[in-house]
């Protein structure tokens, strides 16, 4: 017993302390893979059951639906093609280092962490998709979280409503920066240490602003809902609403930015 | 009974445990809820070790908890301690628990798991700058309630499998 006690405090130290562990707990991690998929296979089928008896009528206003966003969007992506470079002739005036193209890999949701406390979800993409630690996560409408462990064929992805999450951002309206943090509730991020004078409204967006050099530059964060000042305190209260689906999504994208040196 | 049937039925009830540890409660449960998990592998693991108490080693609960940590994506060591020394004492009064009716030892597990819990809450504000929270509460109630039906469930299995 007490050889067990110190060997399980000499685990929990080395690895609080060193990432020597690091290889053992990839390995449990693949080892447990199974319980996540099995766990998930319920919504997996109830999924797949929607899918199968949902009725013509139901499909073809879906797709019809997909066609008129998939015009929109292919619109507005022709626009975007030359906005971009636009963009880039005039940051090579500027002299200013041209934004680099950014790649990204479609992972699917296997596992949601149950504990109410801790955002985490574990996606289907790990190692040998070339998936590392600290990678961005978003998803069709926004910043989604960041990597934070793999193992060879899955990840562990803390979202932005973590309470231990925070996120670098800047208003889209002013460019003023500022941090988000997690509350612990998916709907809910909060900014934190913003002046009472600042320049923000409810109706904001929010969008990552690149520094920290973990999350790229542009992916909406949020939308600020509510401004609270009181006159009494140096800071004001202020909330917004996650961007992306936290608990809908199913699908996510990996971003693999190529700043030099930053990304690790 | 063979031997190889008992081990089987324990592997796949730890391996159930630890699926249902995982479960996420779909989108249209009420959020409340998800402060009610009871601490699956420790109420199999219980029941185990109480009515086979020379087939589930000290060490293989350590092993088995490792894996837990892991799974829950806790530091590693944690639920390893927890799930070892939770054998230890359940191997110390096994005689005892097995005389208990269900609501005694339902008594005894809410004891357990409000201990675990504790212990792992502690550690969390230290090392991981956690909250005080009263989840520990919740989930070592919620335990003792479902106990009588993990042992009933449990009770069965054991019993068709021969042992």
């Amino acid at each position: 017993m007490i050889a067990l006690l110190v060997i399980s405090s000499l685990v929990f130290a080395i690895e609080s302390y060193t990432a020597s562990l690091e290889p053992l707990r990839k390995l449990l991690a693949t080892i447990v893979v199974p319980v996540y998929t099995v766990a998930e296979l319920p919504y997996y089928f109830s999924g797949k059951a929607s899918e199968s008896i949902a009725s013509r009528n139901t499909l073809n206003e879906e797709n019809m639906r997909m066609r008129r966003r998939l015009l929109e969007l292919s619109q507005i992506t022709q626009q975007f093609i030359s906005l971009r470079e636009e963009n880039a002739r005039l940051r090579s005036l500027l002299g200013s280092q041209e934004q680099v193209n950014t790649e990204v890999l479609i992972a699917e949701i296997i596992g949601v962490l149950p504990s109410p406390s801790r955002h985490e979800v574990v996606l289907d993409k790990g190692e040998q998709h070339g998936v590392y630690v600290g990678q961005a996560v978003v998803d069709a409408h926004g910043l989604f979280g960041q990597v934070v462990e793999i193992s060879a064929s899955t990840s562990r992805v803390l979202q932005i409503s973590d309470p231990s999450h925070a996120v670098p951002v800047q208003v889209n309206r002013t460019d003023l920066r500022m941090v988000a943090a997690g509350t612990g509730r998916k709907d809910v991020i909060e900014l934190e240490y913003v002046p009472i004078t600042a320049d923000i409204l409810p109706g904001d967006l929010l969008v990552s602003s690149g520094l920290g050099g973990r999350f790229p530059r542009g992916y909406p964060v949020g939308l600020v809902t509510s401004v609270v000042v009181d006159e009494t305190q140096s800071f004001a209260y202020i909330e917004a609403k996650p961007s992306a689906a936290l608990d809908r999504s199913r699908h996510v994208l990996l971003v693999f930015s190529e700043l030099p040196g930053l990304t690790q | 009974m063979s031997s190889e049937t008992g081990t089987i039925t324990i592997m796949l009830s730890l391996f159930v445990a630890m699926i249902l540890a995982v479960f996420h409660l779909p989108e249209w449960s009420p959020d409340w809820l998800a402060w009610f998990r009871p601490s699956w592998v420790v109420l199999v693991m219980l029941y185990w070790v109480m009515e086979l108490p020379h087939r589930v080693g000290m060490v293989r609960a350590w092993l088995l908890g490792l894996c837990l940590d892991v799974l829950l994506g806790e530091p590693m060591g944690v639920n390893a301690f927890c799930l070892a020394a939770l054998t230890f004492v359940t191997w110390s009064i096994y005689e005892r628990l097995r005389m208990y009716a269900v609501v005694q030892q339902a008594v005894f597990v809410f004891g357990a798991v409000l201990c675990i819990e504790l212990l792992k809450m502690l550690l969390w504000m230290q090392f991981l700058n956690a909250d005080f929270h009263m989840t520990f509460l919740w989930v070592a109630m919620a335990s003792a309630l479902v106990w009588p039906l993990v042992y009933l469930v449990l009770r069965r299995s054991s019993k068709s499998t021969g042992f």
